[in-house]
């Protein structure tokens, strides 16, 4: 399936089976709630409930007199440090202090010895509030006289290229030449309003926190996807030293951005440590739907294109405004991602794009798998096909047309190298092509997009063990990809042994070196560095050996199928157990790796403002989505039949990996795209905070995928010119469905998620749902469940 | 919180249990038990009786022409049931798609009718079928009640707190009749009915329709019978036209409400579409025509 372009093509790697397969799929795997204690203690979180309001009282008294209570914390109880995502914004403190700003937001913490008894002293604590306007639309959130989130935000600090003040938390740009200019000259410009609406990640593991004191140091098992985050972050807000925290991870039960930043291990650890026991917090699936403030981003995308007749885009402007709910988190950095995305990999001369991050009451939204991908990509490539129409030109040509080439300019004059971005169009629409003549109301639609990927300081261990059997310890964190699972395929390679010789220690602070987590595609892209480098180190220390048993030179010797030998001469050969026995008796084989993250592509963000570190994409993936899809007009239902996902991921490493990454990001993605997003009521809350009515997409509904791999290697990329590829099948799909569903009805859809509902009012009324409130309803009738 | 736990194997102990124990409640599958109380909808209650291991409840079959079901009879043996889809086609539509396949296995067709829900599936089919269910408590023996009356609020039947549902019959069905479960499904599994809608249609031997029954699912508290719309297709011609005007008098006469699932436009917009494609079925299916199973995926000849 895959096909080799450009230089340097190897040898296909063999199907990899991973080494933590079995125990999931028999349910042998632990997960973190799995995890015994003596002495366990339970915690429960208080939820405020309510999405703006003052706090005027908190009465734990009659909570704490309760059978089994050991400790109820609320944020007297722990050092008033006011924390943020990374820094960008420290607008939060670990429990409310004073104002409630979500109706997820932890107001106190109890830890009893039963659940029952931690749920029934969380009922039990006393709050007195006073309702404040609840900020809910980020357009007027943006209007002076807005009731404000945060009303002391001129006193927080801040990342310097940021200037939060009233409810905007970050402002960023994307510029390039004179857009206004290039639009007011344009003879045919075309404007459009899309809004998505916030989704969630739904992780099947709700989140899961155990902590554990040992004298002055805690250990903390937590399904997080970035342990190294966690730790420096729990750290602060205790104020203890890095070292005396440790974070590990079980086997984690998914993630998809939701379980990135750092959530409750800093409550768990100090409710351990105030109620003297272990101490473990298991989110409910409600909870799950409300607390972790990690959602997507509900969006406003302003757009306008100037175009020539002949369908050569002239110039872009955009506004984004990114909802990024009560607290800022790493938002403002996806303000930038957004622009870029929204510029995506076409040939633009003149680029003026904005992104706001707006507070408001919301859920805090953040990195969510490709995080504003999705929405960014589903709106600027409908606008496509309707810039297609307007000048008569059928989609495929019009993209094919203004696609990014080897030489183009990005839209911070990135110069970019020779890229699958036109390969993919044409691959995927003759795949999708070949499903033969539509039927009844039946059509394709075609998004192409990139996606970058996120160079960054990653470390691992290679160690030959006195058998000859080899370890990667590595700081890596295993989100369900597989990425950790597939880095002894890289050891294997440069050592001449095979990937099933090596073991893996993963996923615990205490054990191995730095790295960012499983986020932004980049395990294999950065760890995979480090692992060859460390591989290579290994293989130097090997081959010196060998070179004094083999009496030959290092330069004559070869590493393969588990020996050490002289190249041409087959009989002159040692085993590698051999040497490692012989290394034992002194100088072991021992190697650390940390490769030099690649460096950002050359590009000019001179005109760009709140510059976060996304003024350019690194190594960038490029994609496109075809799917055909069947609509039922009468009702708006659309059933999708296949996606084919084309993508560019420079270098394929481990085409099981790679193929389960496109095949579960389809599904997910048209989750997104037709069946999932939250409702709101009048008052701001969450109406389908439950997997009832949260509908995700089943395996019943998940179409024909067929995956195409392209191999455009990146000069600056991952191990052999890979490219990430967690996140970008997430992207394009929506857009693809969207463009379908217009080609099948002649409507067009610009609200996300595109549900039946929204689908039937566009054919019926012509209504797109842009100008559409999330409608509040009324309430949910009791016992609407079926079964029995 | 339970506290009281008990698995008799009899149908008299059970309802011994029922009868001593105010606060105790039956349970078969628990498909609806436990995801209500896991949502935090309703508590567990303080007593449960799990009924799963009686024998007897289990029997099903058909007797003298009638579908006879025992309360414990699952959505699978019935989806399955080569008889059920021969001659209650409606109900197999039903249980055919309620959950998911480990719903079917596991859940009931006693629990999902005393579990009154608006969006059961097997309710409506049950009801257009004319079926009754058998209720028995300790010391006053069974009694009849018509599927139709048995719901008379969400999660409230009829039955008094002792008595227990032994038994689903489904009478033999009509000459020259068939019949058909739709709802509007937003996927293929785990779903529950936005709107759905059962009926069993009678043709003459001139091929006009003779009888009509219809039920609604999620319209109203409870599922319930669409007089108006029966009324529309009294002596009519079986034809699009008037499945059509039938849909639309059940729509009028509907009173659906905004929820998170959908809007009340919406929802009687959908009831008019769910309406006439059941319609087309049933007769279709009197007709001898094959209609695949279940009717929900198929309109005009076409899979949706």
């Amino acid at each position: 399936m895959s096909e080799s372009q450009g230089e340097g093509a190897e040898p296909a790697v063999r199907p990899w089976i991973r080494p933590d397969g079995q125990a999931k799929a028999t349910g042998q795997a632990h997960y973190t709630a799995d995890l015994a204690f003596s002495g366990l203690a339970h915690a429960r979180l208080l939820l405020a409930g309510r999405v703006h309001a003052r706090i005027i009282r908190i009465d734990t008294a009659r909570a704490r007199a309760m059978p089994g209570v050991l400790a109820i914390l609320t944020q007297d109880d722990v050092p008033e440090r006011r924390y943020g995502s990374f820094d960008f914004v420290l607008d939060r403190t670990l429990f409310a202090r004073d104002v409630v700003r979500f109706e997820g937001e932890v107001v106190a913490a109890v830890a009893a010895l039963t659940p029952d008894q931690a749920a029934a002293a969380v009922a039990a604590i006393e709050v007195d509030y006073a309702d404040l306007p609840p900020v809910l639309d980020v357009e007027a959130a943006l209007q002076p006289g807005s009731p404000l989130v945060h009303d002391a935000i001129a006193t927080y600090a801040h990342d310097l290229n940021l200037d939060p003040a009233g409810n905007l938390a970050g402002r960023s740009t994307i510029v390039k030449g004179d857009a206004a200019g290039a639009i007011a000259a344009a003879p045919i410009v075309v404007s459009e309003r899309y809004v998505a609406d916030m989704a969630h990640p739904v992780p099947i593991e709700p989140h899961t926190v155990t902590a554990e004191w040992s004298g002055d140091r805690v250990t903390i098992q937590s399904s997080t996807q970035v342990p190294f985050y966690a730790r420096t972050k729990t750290a602060e807000v205790l104020e203890i030293p890095e070292h005396r925290i440790r974070v590990a991870v079980s086997h984690l039960g998914g993630g998809f951005g939701g379980k990135c930043d750092f959530h409750f291990e800093g409550h768990v650890a100090a409710l351990a440590r105030a109620a003297r026991r272990p101490v473990r917090l298991v989110l409910s699936r409600r909870e799950e739907f409300l607390a972790p403030d990690k959602v997507t981003h509900a969006m406003v995308v302003d757009i306008e294109t100037g175009l020539n007749e002949d369908g050569t885009i002239l110039a872009r402007r955009a506004r984004l405004i990114l909802d990024c709910g009560a607290y800022a988190s790493d938002t403002p950095i996806l303000g930038q991602v957004a622009s870029m995305m929204i510029a995506g990999p076409y040939r633009i001369p003149h680029v003026d794009i904005e992104a706001l991050s707006v507070y408001t009451n919301r859920t805090p939204s953040g990195s969510v798998r490709a995080p504003t991908g999705p929405q960014a990509c589903w709106a600027v490539e409908q606008h496509h096909d309707v810039l297609a129409a307007r000048v008569g030109l059928d989609p495929v040509e019009f993209r094919r047309r203004n696609l990014v080439r080897d030489g183009d300019e990005g839209p911070t004059r990135q110069r970019h190298e020779g890229n699958g971005a036109v390969e993919t169009l044409e691959r995927a629409v003759a795949a999708i092509l070949a499903g033969g003549p539509l039927g009844p109301h039946e059509a394709i639609g075609v998004a192409s997009g990139w996606w970058f990927s996120a160079p960054g300081p990653s470390g691992a261990f290679v160690r030959i063990e006195g058998d000859g059997s080899g370890r990667i310890v590595t700081g890596a964190q295993e989100n369900g990809t597989g990425a950790v699972m597939a880095l002894p395929i890289l050891a294997a390679e440069e050592l001449g042994m095979r990937p099933e010789d090596f073991a893996i220690t993963y996923q615990d602070t205490d054990a191995g070196p730095y790295d960012g987590g499983s986020s932004g595609s980049q395990t294999t892209f950065n760890n995979g560095r480090a692992v060859v480098e460390a591989a290579r180190e290994v293989r130097r220390q090997l081959l010196e050996l060998a070179a004094v048993a083999l009496e030959a030179s290092v330069a004559d010797l070869e590493l393969r199928d588990g020996h050490a030998g002289v190249v041409g001469s087959p009989d002159r050969r040692i085993s590698i157990a051999e040497l490692a026995a012989t290394a034992h008796g002194g100088a072991l084989l021992l190697a650390r790796g940390s490769g030099m993250p690649p460096e950002a592509p050359e590009h000019d963000a001179s005109m760009c403002v709140g510059r976060l570190g996304f003024e350019s994409f690194a190594a960038p993936t490029f994609f496109c989505h075809a799917a055909r899809i069947r609509v039922d007009p009468a009702t708006g239902i659309v059933r999708t039949l296949k996606v084919v996902a084309a993508t560019d991921v420079g270098r394929v490493l481990n085409e099981t990996g790679a193929l389960g990454q496109m095949t579960g990001g389809v599904v997910m993605a048209l989750g997104n795209a037709t069946t999932e997003g939250t409702v709101f009521g009048a008052d701001g809350r969450q109406r389908n905070a439950s997997l009832l009515d949260y509908k995700l997409l089943t395996s019943a509904d998940a179409p024909e995928i067929e995956a195409i791999f392209v191999e455009f290697p990146a000069s600056n990329g991952g191990p052999r010119g890979s490219k990430g590829v967690g996140e970008p099948p997430i992207v394009a799909t929506a857009g693809a469905v969207a463009n379908a569903i217009a080609a099948a009805t002649g409507a067009r859809v610009r609200r996300l998620p595109m549900t039946p509902e929204r689908v039937w009012r566009a054919v019926r009324t012509g209504d797109d749902g842009a100008a559409e409130a999330n409608a509040p309803f009324g309430p949910v009738p009791i016992g609407a469940a079926a079964g029995g | 919180m339970t506290t009281r736990f008990a698995a008799p194997t009899t149908i008299e102990a059970a309802l011994a249990i029922l009868s001593a124990d105010r606060d105790a409640r039956p349970v078969a599958g628990g498909t609806d038990l436990v995801v209500a109380a896991r949502q935090g909808r309703k508590p567990l209650p303080a007593s449960i009786v799990a009924i799963d291991r009686i024998a007897e409840l289990a029997q099903h079959g058909v007797s003298d022409r009638a579908l006879v079901l025992g309360g414990l009879t699952t959505h699978d043996w019935i989806a399955s049931s080569a008889d059920v889809a021969a001659i209650w086609a409606a109900l197999a539509d039903a249980a055919s798609i309620i959950g998911s396949p480990a719903t079917r296995a596991t859940g009931t067709i006693g629990g999902n009718l005393m579990n009154a829900s608006p969006a059961a599936e097997t309710t409506g089919p049950l009801i257009v079928l004319g079926a009754n269910v058998m209720l028995r408590a300790i010391g006053r023996g069974s009694r009849i009640v018509p599927v139709e009356g048995l719901a008379v609020a969400p999660g409230r039947t009829v039955a008094s707190a002792d008595e227990l549902l032994t038994t689903v019959i489904v009478p033999p069905q009509p000459e020259n009749s068939g019949s058909a479960y739709v709802r509007l499904e937003y996927r293929r599994a785990m779903e529950i009915a936005v709107v759905g809608a059962a009926a069993r249609v009678t043709l003459s031997d001139d091929g006009r329709i003779a009888a009509a029954r219809i039920a609604l699912t999620s319209v109203a508290p409870t599922v319930v019978r669409a007089p108006e719309a029966e009324a529309a297709l009294a002596s009519g011609t079986a034809d699009p036209s008037t499945f059509r005007a039938a849909a639309e008098a059940a729509a009028a006469a509907a009173q659906p409400i905004d929820d998170v699932r959908a809007s009340a436009e919406y929802r009687r917009a959908m009831l008019v579409v769910v309406v006439a494609r059941t319609l087309a079925a049933a007769v279709a299916r009197a007709r001898g025509e094959a209609i695949p199973m279940p009717a929900s995926r198929w309109a005009h000849g076409q899979e949706v």
